[in-house]
């Protein structure tokens, strides 16, 4: 059931049915049959039992980039956090529960989200992961196949863990699974459904507060470290002095003394002291992507220490701002911010170090930094927005050497414009977004332009408006830029002409076609008439044949009129399907010739003649031929002798076209039908 | 075959007579219309400014200053215009310019109505009718940057149920989004189907953040938590009587005893933490919630404010003309 938009469910564990390592699967199957002659048994229908090795693997050293939807604090951000938990929020929401923690209660998460405040605890970068953990650690499955060759690792006191990392009961509660709606949301965003696990941190990121009692920025690193193999380094539960109703802000001083140690050497050129941007290129990448083992093993990258003096440019100072690049979406460019974070964390100086005080590592799955500092919240940077119309420049500002924008109360702004002859003089632009409502309906649409300089406007100040021209010459640009839009538009055009003209064919021919296809034909899609006209002619041809289609034609008929065009005999033959020879020599060698030739015979007629009702419907047939070609014969015969000659015009003309008329209508005109012979044969 | 029942004539005509009243109302994205879909899908997203370089819809950085919200109404004449330059690729005689003077009417026809389907939600009918304005707004700020995932959401009346009512999406109240997208990292360009009176912002839901309310008091902080209702949600007392004051591990800054923490809440059994608080339970006791930004003004302030030239339409008039 999904979560209605604007709300979410929460669950404490999604864990997944199968936890990462090796599996092995059996599968028996046991048959019996019966029947009632035969009874079969399980060793007569006897299946292997079949195992099967499965291999379930899961993130140990790095959580893939592509599974981190959102960090809390915004990583490299600036802000007043010291109220909030940090957080991150993964999308695999089956994640924490992937791995199983030794000496821990089932079920619960293998990692854990620890804060570090600045000189706490050293991150190490591009570490193998072999020695990512603590040396006397063995991880449970150490055959599995690792997703990196190098990972990071926090290198921790016994007695910081004490202090900041959570304790065993606490790991627990730390992590939780939501759902939530993806609806509303930027679509970008995509998660694929809307379950997600999130890690809370343990610790409030407090600012710190410096020798005078003033609010001071405080970097904090957080690392998603792995747990697996040193869940018993936590502690069992927080430790027994009373609960502490308030809780210290950092002091920095300590921190600052910490960082000026580290600094006198790069101020003073001393060579001795490491460089702090030791941002090794080489490492960049395998930060953030995954490399398989095999490309890793071809050397090693550690990070880079310079002297000071030769660093050059090597050894900047830390250059991280609120302020977002849109070069920071690059792959690369996100790697180095990484490194950027993590670099103040990986010096760290030994103040107040005690004496056997062990030192652990923790696979860091992710970490990010961000600063404690002021009270920027979402909160107050919302409430203290600038809220005004577009074309509105803000506040005045301090002069600043530049031309004060011109902005007129339509929204046009006076720009810079070179035009084609050269001449640098003003003219007014606005763009789309307008700070007035603009006549947007019925006759006041733009009417449709070829080319840019079709809107170009010139108004009374004597400078153009270019503000419509610039549109039309970024849509054409855009459009030319796209090779398949090209190709559409011409492919529509070839076809669209196709159909105009077939479009002015109907509708010159309107009163036919709208008998033929009905009221609204120029509405149809023009690639289907053709089959709707034939349509509606079949459908036509079926009810009323007798309009459309002529009498059946005759079974039987005189033949065609015989061209006498040779010799006689050869157009017998022909006539007769013979040979022309047989008719060639003397009577008797014709008239024997004759009855032994085969007579070329339809075999198919011949098999149907044998049916009654075809010979009779044929011999009427064949009657009514003949009386037809006799009675022609006579009335010619008739006409010749008794109705021709000057004193009958009229049949004299008749005559002519005798042998196209019909018996009927020449006898009918003309004769009376008693003087025929109709019995004649 | 045909059925010989039905007088084709008439029949047919009906068909034509329907096909004429809704032109093209139904079609699958793929499906060739007025224009072939390609085409369509391109102008549609050309419409919504899309691929439009930053410089040609703010023509100066400084008409949207760091930090601030630029509402704007969305002139159709220039995304005409843009439509017209993508077509006029297309015509390279005077036949084809013909040609596209036919054509363009239902061109822009349908490009006005599909240009409010762009983000319609699956199942939802498909929206048609006259065209109305469309308005929007660009906000830059490091709020967009740093909490991506904003939600944003308008209405046409201000919702008498108060900010907090919810609405779905194709309630009539609710003005739909035709484009929310970020340009620039800190830059969110946001366009509405229609005038808003009220516009909600809102802090990304999946970053739901946990936290306290917190007291500093010299050097130290103190915190303290208002338990709620593990089924209801609700805060136990809304006047702070219940608040559970945080207890924090001695000796590390800002690290949260969350033992103690969780007896401290099983005192109130409404929370859930007397059985053994779970980490869903210790998230709901936790949960700050999302700020949610509402603009709209109750009372509506002159345009002067709202909008400030540098040149006066007036003085423009007088130095033009020479009064």
């Amino acid at each position: 059931m999904p979560v209605g938009e604007g709300k979410f469910k929460l669950y404490a564990k999604l864990p997944p049915p199968l936890e990462a390592g090796l599996w092995r699967l059996r599968a028996d199957q046991h048959f019996e049959a019966q029947t009632p002659e035969t009874e079969l048994d399980e060793h007569d229908l006897h299946v292997d039992q079949e195992n099967v090795h499965l291999r379930i693997r899961s993130p140990r050293y790095l959580l893939p980039p592509d599974q981190i939807l959102s960090t809390y604090p915004p990583a490299n951000s600036f802000g007043s956090y010291g109220s909030r938990l940090p957080q991150v929020v993964i999308k695999r929401r089956t994640l924490p529960w992937e791995r199983r923690l030794v000496g821990a209660p089932a079920k619960t998460p293998w990692f854990a989200l620890v804060l570090i405040a600045e000189g706490e605890a050293k991150l190490e970068t591009s570490v193998d992961v072999e020695n990512c953990v603590t040396a006397d650690v063995e991880l449970e499955d150490p055959e599995e196949l690792k997703e990196v060759a190098k990972g990071n690792c926090l290198v921790a006191k016994k007695s910081l863990i004490d202090r900041v990392f959570p304790t065993r009961r606490d790991v627990d509660l730390l992590v939780h699974a939501r759902e939530v709606d993806i609806h509303d949301t930027e679509l970008m965003m995509g998660d694929d459904d809307g379950f997600l696990a999130v890690v809370i941190s343990n610790r409030l990121p407090l600012p710190g507060k410096d020798a005078e009692g003033n609010d001071a920025p405080v970097k904090y690193l957080a690392c998603l470290i792995n747990l697996e193999g040193q869940y018993d380094v936590l502690l069992p539960r927080s430790p027994d002095p009373a609960p502490a109703f308030a809780t210290e802000f950092l002091a920095k001083t300590v921190l600052v003394q910490a960082q000026a140690a580290q600094d006198d050497h790069l101020i003073m050129e001393t060579a001795l002291g490491p460089a702090r941007a030791g941002t090794n290129p080489a490492d960049l990448g395998e930060l953030t992507n995954p490399v398989p083992l095999a490309a890793g093993s071809q050397g090693s990258h550690t990070t880079r220490y310079q002297s000071g003096a030769a660093a050059g440019a090597g050894a900047k100072p830390y250059a991280g701002s609120g302020q977002w690049s849109a070069a920071a979406l690059a792959r690369n460019t996100s790697a180095q911010v990484a490194l950027q974070m993590a670099e103040s964390f990986r010096i760290v100086h030994d103040y107040g170090a005690t004496p056997f005080d062990k030192e652990y590592r923790f696979p860091v799955l992710l970490h990010w930094s961000f600063t404690t500092t002021g009270d920027t919240t979402f909160r107050s940077l919302m409430t203290n927005l600038d809220s005004r119309l577009l074309g509105d420049v803000g506040d005045p500002k301090p002069l600043s050497g530049r031309l004060p924008l011109e902005v007129v109360e339509s929204g046009h702004v006076g720009l810079a414009h070179q035009t084609r002859e050269g001449d640098r003089v003003r003219a007014w632009y606005r763009g789309p977004l307008v700070p007035h409502p603009t006549k947007n309906t019925g006759a006041d649409r733009l009417k449709l332009a070829h080319s840019s300089d079709q809107l170009r406007v010139v108004i009374p100040d004597g400078r153009e408006d270019l503000s419509l021209a610039t549109a039309f010459e970024t849509g054409r640009l855009l459009t030319l830029s796209q090779p398949s839009i090209i190709a559409a538009l011409m492919r529509w055009r070839q076809t669209d002409y196709h159909a105009a003209r077939l479009h002015s064919f109907l509708v010159s021919n309107r009163n036919f076609w709208e008998e033929l296809l009905g009221i609204g034909f120029e509405k149809i899609d023009l690639h289907k008439i053709g089959p709707l006209a034939g349509r509606f002619l079949a459908d036509a041809i079926v009810r009323n044949p007798e309009r459309f289609l002529g009498n059946p034609r005759p079974r039987v008929t005189p033949g065609r009129p015989l061209e006498f065009d040779g010799q006689a005999t050869v157009l017998l033959a022909r006539g007769l399907g013979l040979e022309p020879a047989l008719f060639t020599g003397d009577l008797n060698k014709v008239f024997n010739g004759l009855r032994d030739v085969q007579i070329p015979r339809d075999d198919l007629v011949a098999a149907d003649l044998g049916r009654i009702d075809v010979r009779e419907a044929l011999e009427s047939d064949l009657d009514r031929q003949r009386i037809d070609l006799v009675s022609n014969a006579l009335s010619n015969k008739l006409l010749n002798d008794n109705l021709t000659g000057p004193a009958f015009p009229v049949t004299n003309r008749l005559r002519v076209d005798l042998v196209d008329d019909t018996l009927d209508v020449i006898l009918g005109d003309s004769i009376r039908p008693g003087s025929t012979d109709e019995d004649g044969s | 075959m045909i059925n010989k029942n039905i007088d084709v004539l008439e029949h047919l005509g009906l068909e034509f007579e329907k096909a004429a009243r809704a032109p093209f109302t139904e079609f699958r994205h793929d499906d060739n219309t007025a224009m072939p879909a390609e085409l369509r899908n391109w102008l549609v997203r050309l419409r919504l400014l899309e691929g439009v370089p930053f410089a040609n819809l703010v023509a100066d950085s400084e008409l949207l200053p760091q930090e601030s919200i630029r509402w704007f109404y969305l002139d159709r004449r220039w995304s005409d215009a843009l439509v017209q330059g993508a077509l006029s690729v297309g015509t390279v005689n005077s036949d084809d310019r013909i040609q596209l003077d036919a054509q363009y009417t239902a061109i822009r026809a349908e490009l006005d109505t599909e240009e409010r389907n762009v983000r319609r939600r699956k199942g939802v009918a498909r929206l048609t009718g006259q065209p109305g304005p469309l308005t929007g707004f660009l906000l830059r700020s490091a709020a967009v940057s740093g909490w991506p995932g904003l939600h944003v959401r308008a209405f046409n009346v201000d919702p008498e149920e108060g900010d907090d009512a919810r609405f779905t999406e194709d309630d009539p109240r609710r003005i739909r989004l035709l484009r929310l997208e970020r340009l620039a990292p800190a830059v969110l360009l946001c366009l509405f189907d229609g005038i808003p009176k009220v516009v909600h912002i809102e802090e990304p839901r999946q970053g739901i953040q946990f936290g306290f309310m917190h007291q500093d008091n010299g050097n130290q902080r103190s915190a303290s938590l208002r338990p709620r209702d593990k089924s209801s949600f609700e805060y136990l007392a809304g006047d702070g009587s219940k608040d559970v004051d945080v207890p924090f591990r001695v000796g590390s800054s800002g690290v949260v005893d969350i033992r103690r923490l969780s007896d401290a809440l099983a005192a109130h059994p409404e929370t859930g933490a007397s059985d053994g608080l779970d980490s869903a339970e210790y998230a709901l006791q936790l949960i700050r919630f999302p700020w949610r930004q509402v603009f709209g003004e109750v009372q509506v302030p002159p345009i002067s404010a709202m909008f400030r030239a540098t040149i006066e339409y007036e003085s423009m008039v007088n130095a033009t003309f020479k009064l």
